[in-house]
């Protein structure tokens, strides 16, 4: 079967098994590695990225679901020299980060969360974490970040990563 | 001290912005199109011989190139005795044991041509736990046990008994036969935990020139050197270990385990080999922290003096000694500290069993004796009537105290510590408010853990660009290290700023022996090197810079990237055109430093079977939870959690508070909800992430900490390791905290919902143990 979509901006093309997960298309075809493919379960949230602005876990996503589809990794939320997301800035600033590889996934769920609660509360942004799991850092420095985010884009008037891509 | 206002900061992690972009390549993220990939054969019984084992057939299936067995690698590793093959060879002794591995073009060829080994086994009775192990006519694990190669002297073994190890000071039976004494006697069993870390064990072998190359997931580069040489029968030099950054460790990665398979593949094909563990392996062959069973006794006055103590720890290590035979070390400093004690004698053994291997994991079994020394303390206090705080502030170890092995401690340490909880605590307020009307308890508990010091090496070379670059065999596993605290302390040496300072990925071609990533000691060890490198770096710096400058060495000083004369700020030059100079005259700058520990010495005759005798640098932790049980659901929720930690000297305070959070929060998984169980076939239930219930960010809550400061140290600066404790004493905080709100005994972790509820209700079975003796010393060796 042949899937048509869009990679972070550009026209791709997938030809093979439609049940194949969309991680594994990322990984070991595009070598989009930041996609990580923890669980392959859908607990983790370690291989989110956005189909059609939407946080999913591609891990749980057959190709075949993507056709016409605009999937973006981490790769493409801020890509070659550009500016990080401001989320990516705000949890490098905090030095939010320990062993990092839950993050790529971390940000791409908490990213599209942003963008469409500019008003959630701290207790709204760790529900929005459920399927997102950190082995790491005990969670509360990047609830901390992100509720810091909100509260100066709020008191700036604008949304948090208005440049959404 | 100007050098140490130049290294301590709120440094950000240099790696953090790849991190966040998905741009950091970890193993799992090396592997290429034309690598083979690699897949183990594991066993699906827990205990059985070898009958037939024909892999004929596989080597002609598709894609495949190569097909091991452990007749390919016959030689055997461990860490106090040599007992582990990398293959089961003949004999099989866990569910999930590798038998034989597969390489082919392909993952998909290689699970394929699985099908096509012919293996017969003939099933043995399994021994699953440690009782059945330790009756008198147990099957063997290891029928050869005698034959092994004992690596480390020392420790007393016998059939299923791997190692065991003891400490005794000062005459107990003498204090237990006081006639003012009243004894009080506890048992404790807890559960395995799992590591699980993000990315799981993985490694990449190549051949080239004749030597193996290993790139992999791991915190012991040089372990896994000095295993693949030995399983493949090699000197340890010809083969090579490189780290990428690894993506969790927490002590899963402190042994090697399927590392030389990759290596010894591609010395059989000549190509790029791949093994990773899938994630329903990696949990099911973890090397889990491991189950363990305590029984604990105290002789005490009525003034609240301990005379004397005495324990038995059972250790499971699993089918192989591994970690656990070094672990059991640590009972004398762990269940022996905390405590002025009068006499005590305590012994540990490890206890082979047909279950997966157990290892380290952050704070090894430091956090259930921990659990078990607190919750005995109170029980302690509930029989004679003692307020626990009090009793703690008597009894804490000071200045001029014995430990177990009949080391001297120095400084009061602990007993300050909780007078700074008590602030922190004021500070805060306490939260009994958000019980509402569920049952409330508090608890403030402390922790005795250490450095293992360990040697390493480091070597510094100066740039002609005034930057320095820093080669060791560290490794970067998320704790900071190699990207905060080592930059920092070679900055501060050099008057450079951190981000001048160049940090060489480990590898063991280019730099000198490390232990390893483990029980808080890179700061302390390699940063000690580092600062051993520097000196070198240093005096040959200003000796050029002298003769430049036509000034003496000792009045010139190192600062903001230049040479200076003392007292005149932008005076002399650049450290760049010192650099120029030496190059053209004396050679490049370099440096290399050593370290590793004085052997802080233990009592004569007090340890038996150690591997260490003394703490070198002890470090110490007090905990307090607050914790509201729901009576009709058992559920548990934490309050609130507050820590003091002895960090010696903060490097980096931000960076340690996230440290801490992590670790605190690791405890409260394994406190309350990480439960790892063994199936009527030996394998570990628990084998994914719906079964094994991790914290999430609703379970959480922000931790309170106050990093306590100036306790002496033999570290750089008077750092100690600030990573491994803050997961020390969660166990014991959480469940002295439950036995308060409950008021019932805590007799075993983690605290389920269904567990508390049997609790509530009297329906929990008391931890028994027939399988320990009454009396201490028929549970030893003799």
């Amino acid at each position: 079967m042949t899937v048509t979509f869009q990679l972070n901006g550009e026209d791709c093309r997938f030809h093979g098994d439609p049940m194949t997960p969309l991680v594994d298309i990322l990984r070991q075809e595009r070598f989009l590695t930041g996609t990580k493919a923890v669980c392959r379960e859908g607990f983790c949230g370690a291989c989110t990225v956005h189909v059609d602005d939407e946080a999913v876990p591609s891990c749980l996503k057959p190709i075949a679901l993507v056709q016409g589809c605009a999937v973006t990794t981490i790769e493409g939320l801020s890509s070659g020299n550009h500016p990080l997301h401001p989320l990516q800035a705000a949890f490098e600033a905090a030095d939010a980060v320990q062993c990092g590889m839950c993050f790529p996934g971390m940000v791409m769920s908490l990213s599209a969360f942003v963008r469409d609660n500019p008003h959630a509360s701290r207790p709204e942004i760790k529900a929005a974490m459920v399927g997102n799991i950190c082995r790491c850092t005990g969670y509360e420095r990047i609830v901390d970040t992100v509720a810091d985010c909100l509260d100066q884009a709020r008191k700036a008037g604008q949304l948090v990563g208005g440049v959404h891509v | 001290m100007s050098e140490l206002s130049a290294t301590v900061m709120n440094l950000p992690r240099r790696d953090a912005q790849d991190k966040l972009r998905g741009r950091t390549k970890y193993t799992n993220d090396r592997i290429r199109p034309d690598m083979l990939h690699a897949v183990l054969l594991r066993s699906t019984v827990p205990a059985g011989r070898i009958r037939k084992l024909d892999v004929s057939a596989a080597l002609r299936c598709p894609g495949v190139r190569a097909v091991a067995t452990g007749a390919d690698a016959p030689g055997l590793y461990g860490i106090g005795i040599a007992d582990h093959p990398l293959l089961a060879i003949d004999t099989i002794r866990y569910h999930g044991e590798p038998i034989a591995v597969i390489a082919a073009e392909t993952e998909k060829q290689a699970r394929a041509a699985l099908a096509a080994i012919v293996l017969e086994v003939e099933p043995l009775a399994p021994v699953f736990t440690m009782a059945e192990a330790l009756q008198p006519a147990a099957r063997l694990v290891h029928e050869g046990w005698r034959g092994y190669e004992v690596i480390t002297e020392g420790g007393a073994r016998a059939g299923n008994i791997a190692w065991e190890a003891k400490s005794s000071r000062g005459d107990v039976d003498a204090a237990f036969a006081r006639p003012d004494i009243r004894i009080v006697e506890s048992s404790f069993t807890v559960g395995r935990q799992s590591h699980v870390p993000f990315e799981p064990r993985v490694a990449i072998g190549s051949w080239e020139d004749g030597r193996a190359h290993i790139q992999t997931s791991t915190q012991v580069p040089w372990t896994v050197r000095n295993v693949t040489g030995r399983v493949m029968q090699l000197p340890p030099g010809r083969v090579r270990v490189t780290v990428p950054p690894v993506g969790g460790g927490f002590g899963l990665k402190f042994d090697a385990s399927i590392e030389p398979i990759t290596a010894l593949l591609a010395r059989m094909t000549g190509r790029t080999v791949v093994l990773e563990n899938t994630r329903q392996e990696e949990m099911a062959t973890c090397l889990c922290r491991e189950n363990a069973e305590i029984r604990i006794r105290s002789a005490v006055t009525p003034e609240g003096y301990i005379a004397g103590r005495e324990a038995v720890v059972l250790m499971d290590c699993g089918a192989y000694g591994g970690e656990q035979v070094f672990l059991t070390t640590m009972t004398a400093h762990t269940l022996g500290g905390n405590y002025k004690v009068g006499a005590m004698r305590l012994v540990s053994r490890a206890v082979y069993t047909n279950t997966p291997p157990n290892g380290a994991f952050r704070a090894c079994n430091g956090v259930y004796n921990t659990f078990a020394l607190e919750r005995h303390t109170d029980e302690i206090c509930d029989a004679l009537g003692f307020d626990p705080m009090e009793f703690r502030k008597q009894n804490v170890l000071g200045d001029g105290d014995l430990g177990a092995t009949g080391q001297v401690f120095e400084a009061d340490v602990l007993g300050p510590m909780l007078d700074r909880m008590e602030a922190l605590r004021a500070s805060t307020g306490t939260s009994e408010a958000k019980a509402d009307g569920r049952l409330y308890g508090i608890a403030t508990t402390v922790g005795t853990w250490f450095v293992f010091v360990g040697p390493s090496a480091a070597t510094v070379n100066l740039n002609a660009d005034g930057s320095a670059t820093l080669v060791t065999s560290g490794v970067e596993i998320g704790s900071g290290t190699m990207v905060q605290s080592l930059p920092q302390i070679v900055a501060g040496q050099l008057g450079l700023a951190p981000d001048q300072v160049i940090v060489r990925e480990a590898d063991t071609d280019a730099a000198g022996l490390d232990v390893g990533v483990g029980g808080g000691r890179t700061t302390v060890s390699i940063g000690a090197a580092s600062i051993a490198a520097c000196a070198e770096v240093r005096e040959k710096l200003l000796r050029t810079a002298g003769e430049m400058l036509q000034t003496r060495p000792e009045d010139l000083v190192l600062r903001d990237g230049r040479v200076e004369i003392t007292g005149r700020p932008g005076s002399g030059m650049s450290i760049p055109a010192v650099v120029a100079h030496a190059q053209a005259t004396t050679g490049p700058i370099t440096g290399s430093g050593a370290f590793t520990a004085r052997n802080t010495p233990a009592m004569s005759g007090c340890a038996m079977g150690h591997f260490i005798d003394a703490l070198d640098i002890p470090v110490f932790v007090v905990h307090e939870a607050e914790v509201a049980v729901d009576p009709d659901t058992g559920h548990v929720e934490v309050l609130a959690y507050r820590v003091v930690q002895d960090v010696g000297r903060a490097l980096n305070p931000r960076a340690i508070l996230g440290q801490i959070q992590g670790g605190v929060v690791q405890g409260l998984g394994y406190a309350l909800h990480e439960e790892v169980t063994l199936t009527v076939d030996g394998r570990i239930a628990q084998d994914d992430f719906e079964t094994y219930r991790l914290p999430l960010a609703q379970d959480v809550i922000p931790v309170a900490a106050d990093l306590y400061e100036g306790a002496p140290s033999m570290g750089p600066l008077g750092t100690k390791g600030a990573g491994e404790v803050p997961i020390l004493a969660v166990g014991a905080a959480i469940g002295c905290a439950v036995a308060r709100a409950i008021g019932k005994p805590v007799q075993q972790l983690p605290l389920t919902p269904p567990r508390v509820l049997r609790l509530l209700h009297e329906r929990e079975p008391p931890p028994e143990f027939p399988h320990i003796a009454p009396g201490w010393a028929a549970n030893t060796l003799g």
